[in-house]
């Protein structure tokens, strides 16, 4: 299980859940900014580095290795109000070339490592308002999600990544709570095992970080809620976070509290990389 | 006096197309008359890397060269540097789009390394020498037995290295301090096999299952087609990982082997 590569005959499909309720317009002690600003630069640095992972040519397009969905919960910036709303272009799951295409713009690179006079894309704007229906936004990233794993049996199981900095509001959603709505997310699997659900718990406090933990203990609420949902690490995951000299304990969630920008960039990696594209 | 004598035999990922083969090898048997050595390289571009076809082609010709490097940290250091200078004179002069400019910039490109020479062929001290970066991997057997492999590296251990020569300045240190030195005594009938990982990894698991059978077929191996069925077939059964293969086959002998005919 979890041993399927990136690849044009099976690619991956990776999702991000973005909380933009009122909350996240608090300041982001460890990094600057708000919490919406900070989730969206990681977004946007994933995002960048699965089309860097995608560009193989000169002059070429990105190939086709994963499809990507973005879906914003709280405040709805096109349809306006609160709901669930996808954040690419409208679109639920797009294809990493059509992201690659199409980035609202390109901005100067802020990075203090960045190449003098360097841009790049932006494809996520940081947004915050209402309250955090986090069951909807899992129910509708499930919907998409099940029709995705249906059409790409063999490929690896869906990664769905939930970035959020506090309590759902919604719960129970449809009859059923967050656990539940968890559950039904997870149950959801190709012939390389079940969809998995990791989440990102960011704070406005500076507070030590837990970076992919083992039991809740510790975390403040609703820390051990969203422990409590997060999928156990596949394997892989854990041999190529050892493999970059990464201490990650077995039986590690695929959870974070209170992370500044490195780390929460070095959490998506982690947990965005199965192992080296192997392309077909 | 010992006679080089090598073949190579490739094969792209199933489902890629054979202009996609990011491997590389080149190959010159020496010149006994002229007083040039034999040299040999097989590299793996990484398939996340940018432009790989053009990084694999030049590590192999370049290495192969008359000029080619000593095996020696400092001249492979040399080496390194001029490969990395080489590639940034290369550089498109002006990119399709500003994530194509930032993989250049940030990543570049990326390949393990596999270079040997033979050295010492005319007398009784023939030794082949090699230097490693990552899981490309030479064999050297003798009489069906595998007597060593370069760099030992263990059956489960493949694909976690993150070993190779890259294009970025930043990465020389780490290149040098991981870079891997070996050397063996040759004689004559022996064979050298250089691999890259998919193909060394299954090489490592049929050897320890019934290494007489699998270096028999192996030595034996004479047409692509032959090559490309093995491959296939253990894909096919789940035996080896679907990846670019290459298997660059060195005979040492001591005379001038027969023509060979074969239907094309």
């Amino acid at each position: 299980m979890y041993e399927q590569t990136f690849s044009r005959t099976n690619p991956g499909c990776i999702v991000f859940l973005l909380d933009r309720s009122d909350s996240m317009k608090q300041p982001w002690q460890s990094s600057g900014g708000t919490l919406a600003e900070g989730a969206a630069r990681a977004v946007n640095k994933i995002l960048l580095d699965l089309c860097v992972k995608s560009a193989k040519e000169v002059g070429g397009r990105a190939r086709h290795y994963f499809d990507v969905g973005v879906f914003g919960y709280g405040a709805c910036p096109v349809a306006g109000g609160e709901g669930v709303e996808p954040a690419l272009g409208g679109q639920p799951i797009v294809p990493i070339p059509e992201v690659f295409d199409h980035p609202l713009r390109v901005e100067a690179e802020q990075s203090v490592d960045a190449v003098a006079g360097s841009k790049l894309p932006v494809w996520i704007e940081p947004v915050f308002g209402y309250r955090t229906p986090m069951c909807q936004a899992i129910a509708t990233a499930g919907e998409h999600v099940y029709g995705w794993a249906a059409s790409h049996p063999d490929s690896f199981p869906p990664i769905v990544i939930n970035i959020t900095d506090g309590m759902v509001t919604d719960s129970p959603y449809d009859g059923a709570g967050l656990a539940e709505w968890a559950a039904r997310l997870t149950s959801i699997e190709t012939h390389h095992g079940q969809a998995l659900l990791f989440n990102i718990f960011l704070s406005p406090t500076l507070a030590p970080e837990a970076l992919f933990p083992v039991t809740a203990a510790g975390l403040p609420e609703p820390g051990p809620e969203l422990f409590a949902i997060s999928s156990t690490l596949p394997a892989s995951m854990v041999a190529n976070a050892r493999g970059a000299r990464v201490e990650i304990a077995d039986g590690a969630r695929g959870f974070v509290f209170n992370a500044g920008l490195a780390t929460l960039v070095w959490f998506l990696e982690i947990g965005t990389r199965v192992a080296d594209v192997r392309d077909r | 006096m010992i006679l080089a004598r090598s073949a190579c035999f490739w094969l792209e990922k199933l489902g890629s197309a054979a202009s996609e083969w990011e491997d590389a090898a080149a190959f010159h048997d020496g010149d006994p008359a002229a007083g040039t050595t034999p040299r040999y390289a097989v590299v793996d571009g990484a398939t996340e890397a940018y432009d790989a076809i053009r990084w694999v082609a030049h590590l192999v010709g370049s290495f192969v060269a008359d000029t080619g490097p000593d095996l020696t940290p400092d001249a492979l250091r040399a080496w390194f540097e001029q490969a990395q200078r080489l590639w940034v004179a290369g550089a498109p002069t002006r990119f399709a789009t500003v994530i194509e400019e930032h993989k250049f910039h940030t990543e570049g490109s990326f390949a393990t390394f596999l270079g040997c020479r033979l050295t010492g062929l005319g007398g009784p001290g023939a030794r082949w020498e090699a230097a490693a970066l990552g899981d490309t991997v030479l064999f050297h057997v003798r009489a069906g037995r595998l007597l060593t492999h370069f760099p030992p590296i263990g059956v489960d251990d493949f694909g976690l290295s993150p070993d190779g020569i890259g294009t970025r300045p930043e990465a020389l240190g780490p290149m040098l301090r991981a870079l891997e030195l070996s050397s063996g005594e040759v004689h004559p009938g022996d064979v050298l096999y250089i691999a890259t990982d998919a193909l060394a990894q299954w090489l490592l698991l049929e050897a320890g299952r019934d290494e007489a059978s699998l270096w028999a077929a192996l030595a034996g191996l004479d047409h692509d087609a032959v090559f490309a069925a093995i491959v296939a077939d253990q894909r096919a059964a789940g035996r080896m990982r679907n990846d670019d293969v290459t298997l660059l086959r060195v005979r040492l002998a001591t005379t001038e082997p027969g023509a060979l005919v074969v239907p094309l």
